[in-house]
């Protein structure tokens, strides 16, 4: 009674209050205090599991209503967090640290909590609500700008779409390395790969981390590698990802549904030329294959009046309208509960989604099941299954972007299809000319993914001080690829071009299972030798087994044009691979802290990998790392709250891909012929003495809190140099390979990365916290084999020689895009670098009047950004939320395909000056200013000459220059907006909690891209980054969610 | 109670590790879906698939372009207008059949298997021919192992010899296989093992390649009728393929362009020559060959000036489906009786024996009238048109061998023996050279990997047999 009183509660509120207890709610109230007795004010207080809560007022109280066995936490920048279970007591008073937040608990490698303070590198941690946030139904999006060192592509607004992910830069010189961290679900390392077989190369597949519904996660952590992943070992080289699911807590039984619908669009087009039509030189033509060569569209009509023909159309803005709006749906039902000893949580989720591009669409039903069972003090045991079932129609968007451009603006793309079911096309009265919409229609590629992922977890502590786990994983899945194209509905039907490469239409069925089996027992064992000093021990064992299984059968022409089965089709031929790789792995590690000031700690690591020569299978590499609190050993200026240095060195071993080690014969391609198979030596030469890679890792940081905690900052620099590089080293086509596999070279990549944390206003009813992230990483190849000049990363045509290039070359950074550019007068032949263009000198301007191109191939730039960073704010008002980031990636080109086609088709707007004469700006051969005027335009020009194809198609579209655009960006990456009513509206139903967000992604992008949004990759591989335009364009969307608890 | 659990605990994980350490364990690295010794039939059948497919990478990449067989479709086209340009898939491909080739031999020395062996010298000899002919100086005796990251190049004339003592050892080998394994049903694409066609093959390759050296001191006319004795003796022994993948690759090339991704243009230089512009006389195999344009002409299209038209109509001809050499499953000749007529008849008239040489070229006229479709009336007639004197000359044999030759790489050797003296021939507008390309660059692959080894030349840098 006394407390309410206190609170100058009245007696009716008390009585109603009382009402509410009979409910299983009552109010809470309290107040939060420093260690010094201050008041604090806005401190954050939430009922854990729910999305509602409060916040201290300027007197440090505050009042919450919520139900017995609920758990409060308390949280506040710079104080950590407290929790407290309701329980009895309607008062609930709360001392927080200063500091405290150090005495935070975050994951660490094998999933083992640590206290933050102890470590010695940077660990970022995210929870579950900032990883729903943004709505992403692809996990890895979720992590977009939220990290300092972590960068997120997605390769487009696809459903279901592969986000790639790079921490600290690619570490890797060879073009097939997996350069993406590993991946860890409850303990259990499993698969994120984005498999392209069958098919899949231009289709924008799923990554398998997409699989997984963020509702289901807890907490994300990420372990940037080096000694943050060192006890991982060698498949947590690029970094780890350490995922929490969310699990039971004691207490009654709580269901919580979220529902979200989301709509999406195009959120940036490329421009178009409106003015010109079909035809090619100025004249019009309705069955040109040239889309817009010809004259304006005024001028067509007056030839078409003249002669006979149809009224030409206005134009299209077909890409505009290609696309349409995409929808989505999650729904997830989780139901979780337990007492003292059991505790479970079930979901279940279904996504169905619709992409703006037509045909594109992605399904997912996950379900998943958490249980825990503690059976005595020391022995305790648990584990979960996750289902799901995934997988759509995946769209080729390369080449409905490519139809695209070839497809005339005076015919309507969305007019695809005749009542027959044969193709419309742009010209010769619809009979010719590949319509994109009509191949999307007509050329699919659905994949459908099961897959389970499972966990054991055993604990036993028949000591206070020593604890065993044992865990057991399973991640399998089997994906099972339909591609297939449709015959021609009847002989000599107008129909969609992908599907006669072979025949008369095909299908290629793929199926692969790939089974992960993962075993780790490990125990750790802590002492106390003095009050000053406490040791700890870990040593544990891990085994990995990995299986891969493929078959694709391929049928082409078929016999029922629509009969999409093997067993319609006339010419069938088969292709299969399995793949199996074993790790094992022996770990300890020993960590001393003295006087909760000098953290230190070892570990050391050997690994023995099936995929290495036997001698050189077996491989240890140690790290240390170092932690100080100088708060606890000097007295600090009151203006600093907390300071704390880290320093760490970690070495990590890396074996390679299976079957590296031989010198191996595979069937010819091509072959069976008549029942005749073919075989020949495979084009890579293993070693038999390869030896492991190596990554070693020095890093520094600090951090660093100002103001009672107000501002902090963290500050790290980072320095990763991998070497003895397993690499296939590109070789003369005569030694009967082109590549050999060798210990062949190194990289290095150096950084920082800063993260500001600030919280400029904290009131009873208003919280305001900002976020900011920065991150620099610069790159360099130290070294290729000796004789090697370079290593192709990956590449993406041009028209005329204009293919732009990825290549690595010693002394340059990862990433630099090669190509053709304008030649530049240089008269003493003395370009201060031959693979750099000097701007600063003129334009060679040749006798024709034309720039001269210049086909020596030089750098044009690079796929990777300069610098990158978010900034995000977070208001509260009461029951209201609002959170917007901006996102930022600086310093980075592209080549965009797009470009090229839209100047060799006459598309971009700059072709509008088509019909103009000019004189180019430059000097000629002998260093004389340019004074020839030209026609820009084709065939023969006002004085005469002949023309040809014109500037744009004869010389523009042959320099990659011209394509090589800056990719910066900077982006309103999210809004959200949430409302979360008061517990006292839902006291007399049912519902205990129940929220409203609405959400917006996207809703902004400056630019200089003239193409697509530049996040768009063209696909999720290494190198895919430097090559834009034909891509999934991203999109623009909105989302409203409604939560309920009961 | 808690010492059982805690001991079973540790005793498991100690037996886990020991197992698991276990080296058999670990010991999956050996590949499943390869083999480590290849079964020998399966390398000749690609081999063999292969040296045939090589003749049209090499002309479809390169040598087609500089006799005027075919012109591209595109303004100053790189190929068509001389620029530096290497063909480096021919030239990989040329060196994964010679890899293939020589793991036969290696491996069919040790496993006794005669025919094999032999044969794979042939394939080898023809493959290597096709190297040194284009590109002069390359990797062979220090290539194939895999020991050398950067093998070196041995000179053009140390490649003829060996071409000549692959040839030789062949021939012997050959005629001593007849108690070695049989090959595979189907596996040898050329003769399916039949030995005698062989034999007569080694021969045949024997007169061409010795005939290559007309323009040298070691050129001997009667050598090469000696081997033009024991060579084919029939059009049925033609060395070629006719089992393909999916089809014919020059019927690909046909296929392609009607698909619009275009290529297998005809060039304005060979249409005239069979349209009577350059010879005054209409040769009856043109019609077979390719299509009319939408006016029902043969239009060829001038090497380096481009397409004429927007693409919407038919103005020149093409490689079409229909045309004897890109049917289906038209032969991919490697080499033919008509092609050793003509070898015959330059020798025999370097020889001094005309008649020997009036036969030699009439039955290589006809052969070729008969395997395109020309019937024998028509043949005849035209024969008699084109050359009413009966004794034939040089020139004669060159002109009849660039038609009947349409598309074998063979003929850039012969244009370049002759010196491009073919009636009207021209260079190619906007040719970035002024005389006519003699060889291909190196591949980058070579001079980007290989570089302390390969040679310096310009495409004007003649081979030691083109003097």
């Amino acid at each position: 009674m006394k407390p309410f009183i206190r609170n100058g509660l009245t007696s009716p509120l008390f009585f109603l209050l009382l009402s509410a207890g009979l409910l299983g709610q009552s109010t809470i109230t309290g107040t939060v205090t420093g260690d010094q007795g201050e008041p604090l004010i806005g401190v954050s207080i939430l009922i854990q599991g729910t999305g509602s809560g409060t916040v201290t007022d300027a007197e440090g109280d505050y009042s919450i209503t919520a139900s017995e066995d609920d758990v409060l936490v308390f949280s506040y920048t710079g104080y950590g967090s407290v929790t407290r279970t309701v329980g009895t007591s309607s008062v609930i008073n709360v001392e927080l640290q200063a500091g405290a937040q150090l005495d935070e608990v975050v994951v660490t490698a094998l999933g083992i909590s640590r206290e933050r303070k102890a470590l010695g590198y940077a660990v970022e941690e995210l929870n579950s609500e900032e990883i729903v946030q943004t709505r992403q139904n692809n996990l890895v999006n979720a992590l977009q700008g939220q990290v300092a060192g972590v960068q997120v592509s997605s390769a487009g607004g696809g459903p279901g779409q592969a986000s790639r992910i790079i921490i600290r830069g690619v570490n890797s010189l060879d073009p097939d390395a997996n350069n993406e961290p590993l991946f860890v679900i409850d303990g259990i390392p499993v698969s994120n790969e984005t498999l392209t077989v069958g098919g899949g190369g231009s289709r924008n597949v799923s990554n398998r981390i997409a699989d997984i519904n963020p509702q289901d996660i807890e907490t994300m952590t990420v372990l940037k590698g080096g000694p943050a992943t060192a006890l991982y070992g060698l498949r947590a080289a690029n970094g780890a990802i350490i995922i929490t699911t969310k699990s039971g807590k004691a207490g009654r039984v709580s269901v919580d549904v979220t529902s979200t619908y989301g709509t999406e669009e195009v959120n940036k087009f490329p421009e178009t030329q409106k003015t010109y039509t079909q035809g090619f030189a100025g004249n019009y033509d309705p069955n040109s294959f040239w889309p817009s060569w010809g004259p304006t569209v005024e001028e067509a009509r007056q030839y078409a009046a003249e002669n006979g023909l149809p009224r030409p159309n206005d134009l299209f803005n077909n890409f505009e309208n290609a696309y349409t709006q995409g929808n989505q749906w999650r729904n997830t039902v989780s139901v979780s509960g337990g007492n003292e000893k059991a505790t479970f949580r079930t979901s279940l989720s279904r996504l169905t989604h619709e992409g703006v591009l037509p045909f594109s669409t992605y399904d997912n039903t996950s379900f998943r099941i958490n249980a825990n069972y503690a059976a005595t003090d020391k022995f305790s045991f648990g584990g979960g299954i996750n289902y799901i079932r995934s997988g759509g129609n995946r769209v080729n968007a390369d080449r409905f972007n490519e139809r695209l451009v070839y497809w005339a603006p005076q015919a309507d793309v969305n007019n695809y299809i005749r009542e027959d079911g044969s193709m419309i096309g742009y010209r010769n009265e619809g009979t010719v000319g590949n319509n994109p919409v009509y191949g999307e229609a007509t050329n699919k590629f659905i994949d459908d993914v099961d897959r389970y992922i499972g966990n054991l977890n055993f604990s036993y502590s028949p000591l206070p001080q020593l604890r065993i786990n044992y865990t057991l994983g399973l991640d399998q899945y089997s994906d099972f690829r339909d591609n297939f194209g449709q015959g021609s509905v009847y002989a000599g039907a107008p129909n969609f071009e992908d599907n006669l490469s072979n025949g008369n239409g095909f299908v290629v069925e793929t199926s692969i299972r790939r089974r992960d089996v993962t075993s780790n027992i490990n125990a750790t064992y802590n002492a106390e030798l003095t009050p000053d000093i406490r040791l700890r021990f870990l040593g544990g064992f891990d085994a990995f087994d990995s299986s891969y299984d493929r078959v694709t059968t391929t049928g082409n022409d078929l016999d029922i044009y629509n009969l999409f089965s093997l067993n319609n089709a006339a010419d069938i031929r088969t292709s299969a691979a399995l793949v199996d790789r074993r790790l094992l792995g022996l770990y300890g590690e020993m960590s001393l802290d003295f006087r909760n000031a000098v953290y230190f700690t070892v570990t050391g690591r050997n690994d023995w990998s099936s995929t290495l020569p036997r001698a050189n299978r077996s491989f240890f590499y140690p790290s240390v790392s170092l932690g100080v609190l100088l708060g606890e050993l000097l007295e600090l200026p009151e203006a600093i709250s907390f300071a704390k240095l880290r320093a760490s060195y970690a070495g990590i071993g890396k074996d390679t891909d299976p079957y590296r080690t031989n010198i191996v014969y595979r069937n010819a391609a091509g072959f069976p012929i008549n029942n005749v198979t073919g075989w020949t030596r495979d084009d890579q030469q293993g070693a038999p003495d390869l030896k492991p890679e190596r990554t070693n890792t020095l890093e520094f940081g600090a951090d660093l809190r100002f103001l009672s905690n107000r501002l902090g900052i963290d500050f790290t620099y980072y320095n990763a140099k991998s070497i003895d590089q397993i690499i296939p080293v590109p070789v003369s086509n005569a030694t009967g390979f082109s590549t050999f596999i060798l210990n062949a070279g190194s990289m290095r990549n150096s950084g920082v990365e800063l993260a500001l944390r600030g919280t400029p206003v904290a009131t009873a009813d208003f919280s305001w916290n900002v976020n900011l992230n920065y991150t620099s990483n610069r790159n360099e190849v130290l070294t290729i084999f000796e004789g090697v000049e370079d290593i192709l990363i990956g590449s993406s045509f041009g028209y005329a020689g204009s293919s732009a290039s990825i290549r690595l070359i010693r002394g340059e950074p990862y990433g630099n895009i090669y190509g053709r550019s304008y030649a530049r007068y240089d008269p003493n032949g003395d370009g201060d670098d031959e693979l750099f263009i000097d701007y600063n000198q003129p334009l060679l301007i040749g006798d024709d009047g034309f720039p001269v191109i210049e086909t020596t191939q030089k750098i044009l730039g690079n796929t990777q950004p300069k610098w990158f960073g978010a900034l995000t704010n977070t208001l509260n008002y009461r029951g209201i939320g609002l959170s917007f980031q901006f996102d930022t990636r600086q310093g980075v080109q592209k080549y965009n395909q797009q470009g090229n086609f839209f100047a060799a088709f006459g598309t971009a707007p700059y072709t509008l000056n088509r019909n103009e004469t000019i004189v180019f700006e430059g000097v000629t051969a002998d260093g004389s200013p340019n004074t020839k005027p030209v026609f820009l335009g084709q065939g023969t020009g006002p004085d005469g000459e002949n023309y040809g194809a014109g500037y744009y198609r004869n010389r523009y579209r042959g320099s990659t220059e011209n394509f090589v655009e800056d990719a910066d960006w900077f982006r309103l990456r999210n809004v959200s907006l949430s409302y979360q009513l008061p517990a006292q509206l839902l006291e007399t139903v049912f519902i205990r909690t129940a929220g409203l967000t609405l959400t917006g992604n996207n809703l902004w992008l400056e630019t200089p891209y003239s193409g697509f949004d530049p996040e768009g990759n063209r696909g999720n591989g290494n190198g895919d980054d430097g090559f834009g335009g034909f891509t999934y364009p991203s999109v623009r969307s909105f989302f409203v969610t409604l939560n309920l608890g009961f | 109670m808690k010492q059982t659990i805690l001991s079973s605990l540790i005793s498991a994980g100690v037996v886990l590790l020991m197992t698991a350490c276990g080296a058999d364990y670990l010991n999956v690295n050996d590949n499943p879906n390869v083999a480590t010794r290849p079964p020998l039939d399966g390398l000749l059948a690609s081999a063999s698939y292969n040296t045939a497919q090589n003749q049209f990478r090499v002309s479809n990449g390169h040598s087609a372009y500089y006799v005027q067989y075919l012109a591209s479709p595109n303004e100053g086209n790189t190929t068509d207008t001389y620029l530096e340009i290497s063909n480096g898939t021919a030239w990989s491909e040329l060196y994964d059949a010679m890899t293939d080739l020589d793991d036969l031999i290696r491996f069919g020395q040790e496993d006794g298997l005669g025919r094999h062996v032999a044969i794979a010298k042939v394939l080898m000899a023809v493959n290597l021919g096709l190297v040194v002919d284009n590109w002069g100086d390359a990797p062979y005796s220090d290539a194939f192992s895999g020991e050398t990251l950067r093998p070196t190049y041995d000179s053009a004339e140390e490649l003829y010899a060996t071409i000549f003592r692959l040839l030789d050892e062949a021939g012997a080998e050959l005629s001593a296989a007849g108690d070695a394994p049989a090959v595979r049903e189907g596996s040898d694409f050329v003769y399916n093992g039949d030995l005698d066609a062989w034999s007569r093959a080694v021969a045949s390759l024997r007169a061409r390649y010795l005939n290559h050296l007309s323009e040298t001191s070691a050129y001997d006319p009667t050598a090469v009728l000696a081997a033009v004795d024991a060579g084919f003796t029939g059009p049925e022994q033609d060395a070629s393929v006719t089992s393909f993948t999916v089809r014919n690759p020059w019927a690909q090339v046909a296929e392609n362009n009607a698909n619009l991704l275009l290529g297998g243009w005809l060039s304005e230089q060979f249409i005239d020559a069979l349209n009577g512009t350059t010879y005054g006389v209409e040769d009856p195999r043109l019609p077979l060959l390719t299509n009319r344009n939408d006016d029902g002409e043969f239009v060829g299209t001038p090497n380096g000036a481009g397409r004429q038209g927007d693409g919407t109509k038919t103005l020149e001809s093409y490689l079409v489906l229909e045309g004897a050499f890109s049917m289906e499953s038209s032969p991919l000749n490697i080499i033919t009786f008509a092609e050793l007529k003509f070898i015959e008849a330059e020798a025999a008239l370097a020889a001094g024996d005309q008649e020997r040489a009036n036969e030699a070229f009439a039955t290589g006229v006809r052969t070729s009238m008969a395997q395109i479709g020309v019937d024998d009336q028509s043949a005849d007639q035209y024969l008699d048109q084109a050359y009413p004197d009966d004794d034939v000359s040089r020139d004669d044999i060159f002109r009849e061998k660039y038609v009947a030759l349409f598309l074998s790489p063979e003929t850039w050797v012969d244009a370049r023996r002759y010196d491009y003296a073919y009636a009207d021939f021209e260079l190619a507008e906007n040719a970035a050279l002024n005389t006519f390309p003699v060889r291909i660059q190196y591949p980058n692959t070579e001079t980007d990997r290989n570089a302390v080894n390969v040679p310096i030349v310009t495409m004007t840098d003649p081979l030691f047999w083109d003097q």
